[in-house]
């Protein structure tokens, strides 16, 4: 009976070429219509070095990267032990290894049970007897694909266009490499009931949640970008540097990320759709020109990929712990809206949404992403990618006879004039303003300001209360959780779910304003809550308690850095447990 | 985007001063500097019949900052030091329009001098005036960059440590293609400059010397009238060097355009940035990218 699904980890020295290797496999597969989710991990050279990657193959939707891997490809013992945390064997794994590697390992070291299969493979011989040499990355797909029931022919036409793009001899002797290994795979000892079943299907997409970010901005009429590369957002930048002069647009790569918000702001005010990307140093930064954007109801993009902090952290790591920053930074009184991309899918329908909002209501929108969700590759159904785009709202002709800037309106919004319109003429501040525009500081005016301003995040809440809920509709079990949590709450919702218990989840996208009335509902549907994430503070839970009553006696919460991503298992262990015994809910220490 | 907005009225081509002047009342001290800078930009602006509708003027935060208030365009008084990442991106985004940015120098040498450096270095196509008046105004009297050294303000009790920048002679080491430097109480030759640095293409940088009198003194526009002296008729203009001659004059207020050359600005360049993304091909859509993530060999 062959296996659904198929977990592939990689890992090797500089040089092995683990990430073609995890590349070639993931585009043979959405070729074949398979789910593919693939992560990377690096050393911390500037250039090469070791690496890691792990795909996940299955015919089913795939949520997370899988607790542990199927099989692990072994190139170099050496480096494996940086990768531990991201390329656990599953006790059962096939392990595969080069049999010239000096370094010596037991299926102890590895966790390994009496079912797993350890064999050590010629990889670095085989490539060079092939014919091309430094190819073990692809005798080894040559070796999964045999062993494990992969669209061979497919396989050799990706590694053709991988290779022979440029000179057709490249990609024969990728080929060959291939062949080698394919059939040195087939005089292994079979193993039928570990190979991955599945029925080719039309191709997929596959792209990074960083790439689905620009694209959902290029698709929202985003024609300006400004940014300051930082880890783990610089490939958004990067991206939009290559297609946005193609789409009539301007990226512009300022000194800092003041500057590039600045700049983005400058566009908005011109009448483009603008955008920025930066992680949480660059938001600190950008904190500053955030009060003028709220105050001058300027409509902007601020992608936010969260990474380890407090300073620099862990920047190439995961965590959610910008929630406060993003929800509460700034001086004084200042409206905002703030979303979450909870995968690669949704990364680009929340950046559609994330501009709809913007220059629908006039107002600064962050959206969280993390690097979990921006750096791993994901597939999708290419039809998926519609979303309706909105407009600011501009003055008509009759407005324009007498126009006021920011005037008073039930919504809050006022129609926003384009600089070139005669007649729409107005002078905007960060100071206090009146609906003209013109500066004030009386308390009478504040107030009223501050009321038009916040105002619009009441539509907001009621447009766009967007929040996803899987499980049950009567839980013994909540489980709460925001952004990248989602993919491993779910599966571990499913999980539950399959073994008869009864657990659900709530995952809300648009984080601020809350969608408080969804979530008090879901809250009494279920017993007991679990608030899951990846902040040592609990942020989320404590941003949760600020409006909401989460008595003590029912509350659990689930959190601790990030660093590493979150696992199913620890989830799952989680929910045994709580749904075992009437646990003591644990303390958030203050 | 679609424009909903019609022309409601056509104004007539001609432009007078009082054709840029708002209703707002300028908040700034009797005798203030600054007044003769917004008188100057009104005819300079007449001079050049610049279209009130098609142009924007952008500050950062300071007495002079209030500048946009007080003239009938599309303007943004924004934070400050940030004048200038502002005027880059409504003048790359909307290369139609005409775009000038205007600050002191508190805001544009201090906390907003990367930009300042940064600009130049991008030849935005932008005017750039800084009213100059040695001294932090709105904040009562604190030393700036270009407060002499030993001089006492309300910061420097004891006497300022710090040495000053001349402000043109950073604007031509960072690369800004037009260089002039007016004194606000000479309002015909500040109006000259104006229209020249309006006029040029790319990042013109105009230093006015704009007295304060509460926190500086009635004496520094004495002083700054007794030091300006122009610049001699030959002086070469397209010459750093001799350009650089005439900064850092502790004994002169040297007036003129010190500096003039022709460069690409950063919107020429971005151009040739689409011409090379094009490579002679159609413009892209987004359905285009899309595909391009879809596996097809």
């Amino acid at each position: 009976m062959p296996k659904r699904e198929l977990t592939i980890a990689m890992v090797g020295a500089g040089g092995d070429g683990i990430v073609t290797m995890g590349d070639v496999l993931s585009q043979a597969a959405a070729r074949d219509g398979l789910n593919v989710l693939k992560t990377e991990a690096y050393g911390p050279q500037i250039r090469g070095g070791e690496s890691s990657c792990v795909v996940r193959l299955s015919g089913d939707p795939i949520y997370e990267s899988g607790d542990g891997a199927d099989v692990l490809v072994v190139f170099n013992w050496a480096d494996f032990s940086r990768f531990k945390g991201e390329c656990t064997p599953a006790k059962n794994a096939v392990v595969l290894s080069d049999d010239a590697d000096p370094v010596a390992r037991t299926p102890e070291d590895l966790g390994l049970d009496a079912d797993a299969v350890w064999i050590k493979l010629p990889f670095g011989k085989l490539s060079t007897d092939s014919g091309a040499k430094g190819s073990k990355n692809l005798v080894g797909l040559g070796v999964l694909t045999a062993l494990f029931g992969l669209p061979v022919d497919t396989l050799r036409r990706a590694v053709v266009s991988r290779f022979g793009r440029k000179k057709a001899a490249v990609g024969e002797g990728a080929l060959k490499a291939f062949e080698a290994g394919f059939l040195l795979g087939q005089t292994l000892p079979p193993m039928p009931e570990r190979r991955l079943g599945f029925t080719p299907g039309p191709a997929k997409l596959i792209m990074s949640g960083n790439e689905a970010t620009a694209i959902g901005a290029l698709h929202a009429g985003c024609r300006y970008f400004a940014g300051y590369p930082i880890t783990p957002s610089t490939e958004i930048l990067m991206f939009l540097d290559e297609w946005l002069p193609k789409m009539g647009g301007t990226l512009v790569q300022t000194e800092d990320e003041l500057s590039a918000i600045g700049a983005v702001l400058g566009a908005s005010f011109a009448g483009e759709k603008a955008m920025t990307a930066t992680s949480g140093p660059g938001l600190s930064l950008m904190t500053e020109m955030l009060g003028l954007a709220s105050m001058a109801e300027l409509p902007c993009v601020i992608v936010n990929v969260q990474r380890g902090g407090p300073s620099t952290g862990l920047p190439t790591k995961s965590e959610q712990s910008d929630l406060f920053q993003a929800i509460y930074g700034g001086h004084g009184d200042m409206p905002r809206v703030v979303l979450a991309c909870s995968d690669v899918e949704d990364s680009f329908h929340t950046t559609v949404d994330a501009f709809n909002i913007a220059e629908e209501y006039q107002i600064p929108v962050i959206v969280l992403s993390d690097q979990l969700v921006a750096g791993r590759r994901e597939t999708f159904d290419p039809a998926s990618l519609v979303h309706e785009v909105k407009e600011r709202r501009l003055p008509s002709a009759e407005e324009l006879t007498d126009y006021r800037r920011y005037r008073e309106t039930s919504d809050g919004v006022s129609p926003m004039a384009r600089p070139g319109v005669q007649g729409g003429i107005y002078q905007t501040n960060g100071l206090e303003h009146d609906e003209e525009g013109s500066p004030g500081s009386g308390f009478h005016l504040h107030e009223k300001m501050n009321a038009k301003r916040y105002r619009k995040l009441r539509p907001i809440r009621d447009a766009y209360t967007f929040h996803r809920r899987y499980g049950p509709e009567d839980a013994d079990l909540g489980i709460v959780c925001w952004g990248s949590s989602k993919g491993v709450v779910r599966e571990a919702v499913r999980r539950a779910n399959d073994r008869g218990e009864k657990v659900a989840a709530f995952v809300p996208q648009m984080i601020y304003p809350f969608p408080k009335k969804e979530f008090e509902a879901f809250q009494k549907s279920v017993k007991r809550l679990l608030v899951v994430e990846l902040s040592y503070a609990a942020q989320f839970y404590r941003y949760l308690r600020t409006f909401l009553d989460l008595p003590e006696e029912r509350t659990h919460v689930y959190k601790r850095s990030g660093g590493k991503n979150l696992t199913v298992a620890e989830v799952d262990a989680e929910i045994v447990a709580l749904l075992a015994a009437d646990r003591v809910p644990e303390k958030v220490s203050a | 985007m679609s424009e909903t907005a019609a022309l409601p009225e056509f104004k007539p081509a001609e432009f007078k001063p009082a054709d840029y002047k708002t209703d707002l009342k300028p908040v700034w001290c009797a005798g203030c500097g600054d007044f003769g800078v917004l008188t100057g930009l009104y005819r300079a602006l007449t001079e050049l019949q610049v279209k009130p509708w098609e142009t924007v003027v952008v500050s950062g935060i300071g007495c002079s900052s209030r500048l946009p208030g007080y003239v009938d365009t599309f303007g943004v008084n924004s934070l400050h030091g940030r004048a200038l990442p502002l005027a880059a991106g409504v003048k790359v985004a909307r290369p139609d329009l005409k775009v000038i940015a205007v600050g002191g120098d508190g805001d544009g040498l201090a906390i907003g001098g990367n930009h300042f450096m940064h600009a130049a270095r991008r030849n935005l196509d932008v005017t750039y005036l800084i009213m100059d008046n040695e001294i932090y105004g709105l904040t009562k009297g604190q030393a700036a960059p270009t407060t002499p050294a030993g001089d006492k303000t309300k910061s420097t009790h004891y006497g300022n440590p710090e040495p000053s920048v001349d402000p043109c002679e950073l604007a031509i080491s960072f690369g800004a293609t037009w260089v002039g430097r007016a004194f606000s109480g000479d309002l015909k030759g500040t109006v000259e400059l104006m229209v020249k640095a309006l006029s040029h293409k790319g990042f013109a940088f105009l230093n006015v010397m704009s007295p304060c009198v509460t926190w500086r003194g009635d004496d520094q526009f004495k002083t700054l009238k007794a030091k300006q002296r122009q610049l001699p008729e030959n002086h070469d203009a397209s010459s750093r060097a001799a350009a650089l001659v005439y900064t850092r004059e502790p004994e002169f207020v040297t007036t003129g355009v010190l500096y003039d050359v022709s460069e690409p600005t950063l919107l020429d360049r971005l151009a040739t940035v689409k011409v090379n993304a094009l490579a002679g091909k159609p413009q892209s859509t987004v359905a285009d990218i899309i595909r391009s993530f879809q596996p097809s060999f």
